[in-house]
């Protein structure tokens, strides 16, 4: 089975709330000396790739969009257990917006020609649109399935294990597919191992252009974007807390339930 | 401007409240827009039992389309369905929830329609000179908020849940529910339902809960979990956690609230051995009253929390506990 991942590269976002800032002019978050890592969910897509191909055999391809600095993102995704990784990288790629970016990523995939499975995250781990997987299954025409959590393969079809409110679904779809991936027990993304880091330095990424794939990005142009960010901005949580006191912890607790129903919160 | 429509689906279990809050959030904008009409596309077994539910809860036109057929995996028919019920209607601005179904759906019609579309609001404003919708909603994991316009010839946008309470029910509204017509049959989804697993959670769900009580790192095992799910009985809540609860095996991962796991907005929220990382304040930054129940005094949930208790939450909780069964006894 080749199973193509989709990677956003995105700024580490576990980084302390102090440390993080915006740049209210470009809208976006100021990288400072933050690391560029693989976003939340697309590790956890990644690692679903991982084990099926572990289930099956077969190959991964990982796929990103970003510019130079995309390679280092792949490489970690070579070094978690990707079998191969391209960079999608172009000077007009740099603006698209989400319907760009699954263009860009459609053609991409129509250069692999084949493949019997797309994986992206739930959403991006920044700005967590969660469009990008599936506009890219409607300009492939295949079908979608959100939120999957684990992927068991079955010949030419797969089941797909989806969390439900209290409890799971499983759906069965045949090849080829998309699948958006949310984060589960049974997903969380493995650690690599120093040879695979080592094995993952020597692999050669190829970059792919907007020739090489053959489209023209007028989408880029910001007027024809469908959406525009306006305002980007770090909320006042303007919150004193009320500290219930008590000469023990006990007294503050009974305070604690005598304050809520005082409130009309109980 | 011609109208708001709202999209919902309901299952087997009835309608779902985030139609209702939907059209309260599609009431709103039509105020403030200050035109239009409230319309509601309703999918599902037996949609056209809720329409007058619908109408007296604000829609002024719901469209119903009933069939067994139209279940939550059957996207690809959904799908089919609403885009021919869009462009008949022909709306301004089309809301859906932001969850599992609205999650796929609104960016596939989206596509299709070549709709601006704005995932996960909690709300929005009217530009007063433009006369644009501005959508606001978090980013970066809650860290920051955004105001989003959308362009196309409709927008679309999905909501959190609780973004919005629904209208109290006023039978004395009067409104058109009538059936979509809308072929089915040639719609092949490929993608199939195989069986469902549900566990029999006893009580309230994390989704619908008014009041969720939330452990942490510091309730130190599975022990204390029972605890809180004394305390969420008598409260009629429900139990979350945090991240370390969950990647520990304490509670299931279904109990997760933050970036990872749900967004909740509860009424009120009650954190215990909580510390407060941005991963999981992501997931309550919308609930309307925070308590911490936490033993450091320097802890960052403080810094958010309405209430505080400094405290060890071993002497604590019993004691809230008790209390909370006399007051529930009055």
């Amino acid at each position: 089975m080749h199973i193509v991942v989709c990677l956003k590269q995105i700024i580490d976002p576990e980084i302390a709330p102090s440390e993080f800032q915006i740049d209210p002019v470009r809208k976006e978050q100021i990288r400072g000396k933050h690391a560029l890592v693989i976003s939340t969910f697309d590790e956890h897509a990644l690692e679903v790739a991982v084990q099926v191909k572990e289930k099956t055999s077969g190959k991964i391809t990982a796929l990103t969009i970003a510019g130079e600095e995309g390679v280092r993102t792949l490489r970690d995704a070579l070094a978690l257990g990707a079998d191969e990784a391209i960079l999608l990288s172009d000077p007009t790629f740099v603006d698209s917006d989400s319907f760009g970016k699954a263009r860009i990523l459609a053609a991409a995939l129509r250069k692999l020609s084949e493949f019997d499975a797309v994986l992206c995250g739930r959403q991006a781990g920044d700005i967590e649109l969660g469009v990008t997987g599936p506009f890219l299954a409607e300009e492939l025409g295949l079908p979608c399935i959100a939120l999957v959590a684990n992927i068991e393969p079955d010949g030419d079809k797969v089941r797909l294990r989806r969390p439900v409110e209290n409890g799971y679904e499983i759906l069965e779809v045949p090849l080829p597919f998309l699948a958006t991936i949310t984060n589960d027990e049974s997903n969380v993304p493995r650690l690599p191992t120093v040879r695979a880091i080592r094995a993952a330095v020597r692999k050669s990424v190829p970059v792919w252009t907007a020739e090489e794939i053959g489209i023209e990005m007028i989408e880029a142009r910001p007027e024809a974007a469908k959406i525009e960010l306006q305002e980007l901005f770090i909320p006042k949580r303007e919150v004193r807390c009320e500290f219930i006191e008590g000469e023990s912890d006990q007294e503050k607790g009974e305070s604690l339930a005598l304050r809520l129903r005082e409130l009309k919160l109980i | 401007m011609t109208g708001v429509l709202v999209f919902s689906l309901a299952s087997a279990e009835g309608l779902p409240r985030s139609g209702l809050e939907l059209v309260a959030a599609a009431e709103r904008l039509r105020d403030k827009l200050g035109d239009g009409t409230v319309q509601v596309v309703l999918l599902g077994p037996d949609a056209e039992s809720y329409g007058e539910t619908l109408i007296h809860h604000g829609a002024d036109e719901v469209f119903v389309a009933s069939s067994p057929e139209l279940r939550s995996y059957k996207t690809e028919l959904i799908l089919a369905v609403l885009e021919t019920a869009t462009r008949r209607i022909s709306p301004g601005v089309i809301l859906f929830a932001a969850d599992a179904v609205g999650g796929e759906i609104a960016p596939r019609l989206a596509y299709r329609l070549g709709a601006g579309l704005v995932t996960d609001c909690v709300g929005f404003e009217v530009d007063a000179e433009s006369g644009h919708i501005r959508w606001l909603r978090p980013v970066y994991g809650g860290k920051a908020m955004a105001f989003i316009v959308a362009r196309g010839p409709v927008q679309i946008a999905t909501f959190r849940q609780r973004a919005f309470e629904p209208l109290p029910e006023d039978f004395s509204c009067r409104g058109k529910v009538q059936a979509l017509e809308v072929e089915l049959e040639p719609v092949t989804d490929r993608v199939s339902f195989v069986e469902e697993v549900r566990e029999e959670i006893e009580g309230i769900s994390l989704d619908e809960a008014e009041i969720v009580i939330s452990g942490g790192r510091g309730i130190g095992g599975p022990e204390g979990f029972s605890e809180l799910e004394t305390l969420a009985q008598i409260l009629e809540g429900a139990v979350g956690s945090s991240r370390p609860p969950a990647d520990s095996g304490w509670v299931p991962h279904a109990r997760l609230i933050g970036q990872t796991g749900k967004i909740l907005s509860p009424n009120l929220y009650i954190a215990i051995g909580i510390s407060g990382a941005p991963q999981h304040m992501a997931g309550i930054s919308s609930a309307k009253t925070i308590v911490a129940i936490n033993k450091d005094e320097d802890a960052p949930i403080f810094k958010v929390a309405h209430l505080g208790v400094v405290g060890n939450w071993r002497q604590v909780v019993p004691a809230l506990i008790r209390a909370c069964r006399e007051l529930e006894g009055d």
